[in-house]
């Protein structure tokens, strides 16, 4: 099957996403006052300085316009081959894979980020892509994602509310459990597979030292705030920086 | 007119000098170009994920006249390092060289890959000056026809800065390009409303009422969807050529330069263009250069006219990108979108109140930014063809954590996070539909300013829709923009095809 009419089965069900949501949107932009409203006690505005103006005409103009690319793609054969996964050009081991990315990237964002130390989540998130993803070889892919995932709803659901964020708690440990884990792992399988390339000895060096030099330098240098400052290593290079470094250079000690 | 220059060229030469003995410009801007022609060389990376992430780092850490001497380093540097992989590998390392691989991959395989890196690095150098100069010159000119700029021509030019990128940077239907435009002024809706700070869409999330910011923004449409498609083929070593001593061929320059002096009329011109950028220079400059160079027919053969078409105008693309960034704040490609986020969040609104002295800065930094350039291409070339050894799977990790921590450090925390991953998960998926992320980038920054000064002009005028054609500037922009809708309608295609068919016939 062609390119096009792939991208017209895809854009088929673009069009009806988008169709839905201008719909929603219009549906939204209805409860933004538009004639004479009246707010904080002032009678404000006329239809012309309304704030719902602007996204009544963009909203209207997506729905006009998902309407045309619906048109298109019936046209040029899209809806056609809709249904079919050959239409829509799935390819199941791509969707794996992607899939994968999705969910590292994911879990690292949602649920590692916010509540673990940022050094030993990146350590962990940067193995897990390295090793996951750099042969293709789909076990690595699926030990790479869980040791990422299993941390990662941990964190989420032991220390789901903000509140809960930026106190210590064992989900650091979990993480750094995890990360060493991997890290053995991929050792251990590329030794057996007697196959340890440059790519897979370099892993750990950089997992570690990049997070650890950007969170120095963003703290540190650039004196700015960095996610998770009572992390498990974070708070100790802090105290120490505070209590013993800093002291020592400024002759105070 | 030639005093205008002369002035010019003085107020130039001050901001130069005093650029170039502080010694604090050298800090910033020798990294920032290395970065930069590192993140060029590595294919997957680009020119706006360079300035992006440097944005992140620099955007409100330090004094702007310092930061923008590492975003603009990078910019540049980022551009010109695209060439490497184009002629090595024949894998374009930023869009903007791929119109170089098309000639400098089959100089590489006739073993003159050394040559063709010299050419590509001199050219690069003297169209990005060519670029400055324009820049200098021409952004004087705009900013006195800009101070006749008011609200109707203000709304009309963002309208027209989001549907001109749409529709030449959509490589499908236009009509992708217009939404993935109106996509992103939607995006611009969210919260207070700029005049009567009516809340929208904000579904009772506090962090939503600021509205989105461009940062994350950013970068969850550049990086995010870069690294996805990066680590999804497994990898692919490089074996990089041998290529000999690289040198600045200026024997060979000379020869070229009408090309250079063409291309780079070319990559400004495009470049000034909303939303446009280094890409399409590269292109239209290379087609242009095909059909009127003498050795059209070796294009695409290992043509030195081909290479230097190609890489004169993408980097003289710049210097014209920053022309509507400075003169109405509407940014000339992606990465002077970037740009225009680093100017935001130091409080620098671009336009005809916008300091002189800084565009004189911006010019200067420009000019020894190429020179830095120039000289690390020359002297350093060797490691940038080592660094085109690292397999993708390798870097792309460690952008996902510069990216992650240079959003967060913006100001607007984790919330930032969440909503960069959740742009570049839609950003991929836009991708894969082929529909071009600039365009959505471009409707998010300048919808706040469409959706202000499209309101403030009824507001003026009472509702009177006549503001918007009765003013001379605004009639002009009301007619593009009505032209550039109706030029991609297909019942109008065709009647106009007709119509020329029948005057060819007629001239026939």
């Amino acid at each position: 099957m062609d390119e096009k009419t792939i991208l017209r089965a895809r854009d088929f069900w673009t069009a009806i996403v988008l169709f839905f949501v201008s719909l929603f949107f219009l549906y939204r932009t209805s409860k933004i006052p538009f004639f004479n409203s009246a707010s904080a006690g002032v009678d404000s505005a006329q239809w012309y300085d309304s704030a719902a103006l602007v996204p009544f005409g963009v909203f209207g103009i997506l729905l006009a316009l998902s309407i045309v690319l619906f048109v298109i793609s019936i046209k040029d054969g899209g809806a056609k081959v809709a249904l079919s996964a050959v239409g829509l050009d799935i390819d199941i081991s791509e969707i794996k894979r992607l899939f994968s990315i999705s969910i590292i990237l994911s879990a690292y964002i949602f649920g590692l980020v916010p509540r673990v130390d940022f050094i030993i989540c990146s350590a962990l998130m940067i193995t897990a892509l390295i090793w996951g993803f750099h042969r293709g070889v789909r076990p690595a892919t699926y030990i790479a994602s869980a040791a990422v995932i299993v941390p990662a709803l941990y964190a989420l659901i032991a220390n789901f509310p903000q509140s809960e964020w930026g106190k210590p708690h064992d989900d650091d440990w979990i993480t750094l459990i995890s990360f060493l884990a991997l890290t053995a792992t991929m050792f251990a399988t590329e030794i057996r597979a007697k196959n340890v390339d440059r790519v897979v000895k370099a892993t750990p060096i950089v997992a570690v030292l990049c997070p650890l030099i950007l969170v120095l330098a963003m703290a540190f240098g650039f004196r700015q705030n960095v996610p998770n400052r009572t992390g498990l290593l974070f708070s100790q290079i802090e105290y120490n920086y505070y209590v013993n470094l800093r002291p020592l250079w400024q002759g105070k000690k | 007119m030639i005093e205008f220059v002369l002035a010019q060229l003085v107020g130039f030469s001050s901001a130069l000098y005093i650029l170039v003995i502080d010694p604090i410009t050298y800090v910033y801007l020798i990294p920032a170009v290395f970065l930069g022609i590192v993140f060029g060389a590595l294919p997957g990376l680009t020119a706006t994920l360079a300035v992006t992430i440097l944005t992140g780092f620099f955007g409100n850490k330090f004094p702007l006249d310092q930061a923008l001497i590492a975003l603009i380093g990078s910019y540049v540097g980022a551009i010109y390092g695209g060439s490497y992989p184009s002629i090595l590998l024949n894998i374009p390392g930023t869009a903007a060289s791929a119109a170089t691989a098309m000639d400098g991959y089959p100089m590489t395989q006739k073993g003159l890959g050394g040559q063709a890196l010299g050419l590509t690095t001199t050219a690069s150098f003297i169209g990005t000056l060519f670029g400055t100069f324009c820049l200098l010159i021409f952004v004087w000119l705009l900013l006195i026809v800009s101070k006749n700029i008011a609200s109707p021509e203000k709304a009309l030019l963002a309208l027209f800065g989001i549907l001109l990128s749409g529709t030449l940077m959509s490589e499908d239907l236009v009509i992708k390009g217009w939404i993935a435009g109106l996509l992103g002024l939607a995006m611009a809706m969210v919260g207070l409303d700029p005049l009567l700070s009516e809340p929208r869409y904000v579904f009772e999330w506090s962090y939503l009422l600021s509205g989105f910011q461009v940062v994350p923004v950013l970068m969850g449409a550049f990086a995010i969807p870069q690294i996805m498609d990066g680590m999804r083929e497994a990898i692919k070593l490089m074996k990089v050529p041998n290529v000999g001593r690289i040198r600045p061929e200026m024997g060979e320059v000379m020869k070229h330069m009408p090309t250079i002096l063409r291309s780079g009329a070319i990559g400004t011109g495009v470049g000034a263009l909303p939303g446009v950028g280094e890409d399409v220079a590269g292109w239209v400059s290379y087609g242009v250069g095909k059909s009127v160079s003498k050795e059209g027919d070796q294009f695409g053969k290992g043509s030195k006219d081909g290479l230097i078409s190609a890489e004169a105008a993408n980097n003289a693309a710049i210097g014209g990108a920053l022309i509507p960034l400075l003169v109405l704040g509407i940014p000339g490609s992606p990465p002077a979108a970037a740009l225009l986020g680093a100017l935001k969040i130091n409080n620098v609104i671009p336009g005809p109140t916008i300091d002189p002295a800084l565009i004189l800065h911006i010019v200067a930094i420009l000019v020894l930014a190429s020179l830095t350039m120039l000289i690390m291409g020359l002297l350093t070339a060797k490691i940038f063809i080592k660094i085109l050894r690292i397999p993708q799977t390798m870097f792309l990790p460690v952008v996902m954590v510069l990216t992650t921590i240079g959003s967060f450090s913006v100001g607007g925390g984790i919330n930032d996070l969440f909503l960069m991953i959740g742009v570049g998960l839609v950003a991929y998926a836009m991708n894969k539909m082929q529909y071009p992320i600039a365009p959505l980038v471009i409707g998010v920054i300048l919808g706040g300013l469409f959706d202000e000064t499209f309101r403030r002009s009824l507001l003026i005028s009472d509702g009177d829709m006549t503001v918007f054609f009765s003013r001379p500037g605004a009639a002009i922009l009301l007619t593009l923009n009505i032209l550039l809708v109706m030029s991609q309608i297909p019942l109008i295609k065709r009647m106009f095809s007709k119509l020329t068919g029948k005057f060819k016939k007629v001239g026939a």
